[in-house]
């Protein structure tokens, strides 16, 4: 009876289930729209806070301090940095800083880092500095450059870095070069053991062949120097592939290119970045989410290169000019 | 039917209610990527008489008076490659032998040695034409001969080619006669160079001429 009478109010009763679905649909995409449009917002307002503050036209967790005199300015104030808000973010904002132009914070933040980069120029050590915008990485000493990597590609994600000195705590790889160990006693005792079954071998040869064995040996000695097999540890033996990890949390993929192998770990990792990564990240974004850079390298060298150079404890500064 | 029906508007439901944390997570990681940009600090002076931009043009000054003056050498080790440069000018470009980065053992494993070229600022500190070598005692232990007691037993000519520079703690850039390995890391933490390449980097250096290795 309910369903001829359904059928008499809702003519082509029978797609009712579609209609439902549909109205399913509509209403997800409506809340969906709502949810996207006003998250959205907030993060256009945050972002335009930050610009603004940037701008100097009004001020976001900056305050006028107490008392006159030098003020530590944030701005966005992330936890973590060396300085932080002088004051309560409450309160109005900072006439100081109010009305400076945008050029003029530019150079501010120009003198951050010249400052930090000068405590570590007045070292003897070399250290590095990693350019964000540039995608440049720079071994420095004494502020001049000795050698530059320019990254092909370079991804940031997580809690922001601080403008501020960083240090190499380890190096880890997958498969991470080993030194050669020499112990001369024993190792006399293996050569004289082979030299030993050489010249046995040579000498059953020498019966067999009656003199073709000196022209082999005259070949083998005029082998190119550069082809040889030294007992060393030598750029090639770096790996392509690794990680820096940094006291500060901070978390640096190095990545090349070259090679089927990372062909295919690059495109796993794209997949994961633009996929996975982000739902982590939201999911667990009242955490403190770890900084985390990949830098890739069209040329396996200069990915091989800088796990050459960054030895432990080196010491440097990740900006974004 | 019916089942099909619910089964389809689940599914519908899921996807979109993945969609829509896809989307909300993509939002919340292009803002994470953002304040890498953005976030920064900075010691602000409202009654600081010197304008950000002297001051600028100071700490560049002060970091451009920590460049070295002149002549300096440089080393990559990476590539074996030294740089001879004049003001950031390189005048010479020439193919070493750095450190192997081996580890020899002395038979009973009392002592050990890395060969490692030094990284790091040095200065040369002493000049030597004709140098002598004297043989440390691992090079008596790498090549299992008993060290021996009297020191002209340690002194080998001709084997640090025709100069040598000495940038301390025994480490010199000096010449050699296994010039077929210059571009390979085998040496016992020296920097050998060809005797034709080095009398160049020989008379262009002074005592406390600047290296930098790396």
């Amino acid at each position: 009876m309910n369903i001829e009478k359904g059928k008499e109010m809702l003519p082509g009763g029978r797609s009712r289930w579609l209609k439902v679905v549909f109205s399913a649909l509509l209403v997800v995409s409506f809340s969906f729209s709502l949810v996207s449009i006003s998250s959205a917002q907030a993060t256009r307002a945050k972002r335009a806070a930050t610009t603004t503050a940037v701008n100097g036209s009004q001020v976001r967790r900056a305050a006028v301090p107490a008392s006159p005199g030098k003020q530590k300015v944030s701005t966005t104030g992330q936890p973590g940095q060396k300085t932080q808000p002088a004051s309560a973010p409450e309160k109005p904002a900072a006439a100081s800083i109010k009305g400076i132009p945008e050029a003029t914070l530019q150079v501010l933040k120009e003198n951050r880092f010249l400052e930090e980069e000068l405590k570590l120029a007045k070292t003897p050590q070399y250290y590095f500095v990693l350019n964000l915008k540039e995608r440049t990485l720079e071994l420095r000493a004494r502020g001049m450059v000795l050698k530059s990597w320019k990254a092909s590609e370079l991804r940031y994600t997580g809690k922001p870095v601080p403008l501020q000195v960083t240090t190499l705590t380890n190096k880890t790889a997958l498969n991470p070069p080993e030194r050669k160990v020499l112990n001369p006693a024993e190792q006399q005792a293996e050569e004289a053991r082979k030299a030993a079954e050489e010249k046995a071998r040579q000498e059953q040869q020498k019966k067999k062949e009656n003199g073709k064995k000196q022209e082999q040996s005259q070949a083998a000695a005029t082998t190119p120097a550069d082809t040889f097999d030294v007992e060393a540890l030598e750029i090639t033996d770096m790996p392509g592939s690794y990680e820096l990890n940094f006291d500060d949390g901070l978390r640096i993929f190095v990545r090349s290119k070259s090679g089927f192998s990372e062909k295919f770990r690059q495109t796993r990792e794209t997949l994961l970045w633009y996929t996975w990564y982000p739902v982590k990240h939201f999911l667990n974004r009242k955490s403190e989410l770890r900084p985390q850079l990949i830098l890739y390298f069209d040329n396996m060298r200069d990915a091989q290169g800088i796990y050459w150079a960054f030895i432990d404890g080196l010491k440097g500064i990740i900006w974004f000019p | 039917m019916k089942f099909w029906k619910v089964l389809l508007a689940l599914v519908a439901l899921v996807y979109l209610s993945v969609l829509a944390i896809v989307a909300l997570s993509w939002m919340h990681h292009l803002k994470l990527s953002a304040e890498w940009k953005t976030v920064w600090s900075f010691e602000l002076d409202p009654k600081a008489k010197v304008k950000p931009e002297a001051q600028n043009a100071a700490l560049k000054k002060k970091l451009q008076e920590l460049h070295p003056k002149g002549v300096y050498i440089m080393v990559d080790s990476a590539e074996n490659r030294l740089y001879l440069k004049k003001d950031g000018q390189t005048i010479k470009e020439a193919l070493v032998s750095t450190g192997s980065g081996v580890i020899l053992v002395e038979p009973g494993g009392k002592r050990s040695w890395q060969f490692d070229t030094p990284k790091g600022e040095f200065f040369v500190k002493s000049k030597i034409q004709n140098p002598y070598w004297v043989k440390p005692d691992w090079a008596f232990i790498e090549e299992n001969e008993p060290i021996p007691k009297k020191m002209e037993d340690r002194v080998e000519a001709g084997v640090l080619g025709d100069y040598a520079l000495g940038f301390g703690q025994g480490y010199f850039i000096h010449g050699t006669l296994y010039t077929r390995l210059l571009g390979r890391n085998v040496t016992h933490g020296c920097v050998r160079v060809a005797d034709k390449d080095l009398e160049e980097v020989f008379k262009a250096s002074r005592i406390g001429t600047r290296i930098y290795i790396y």
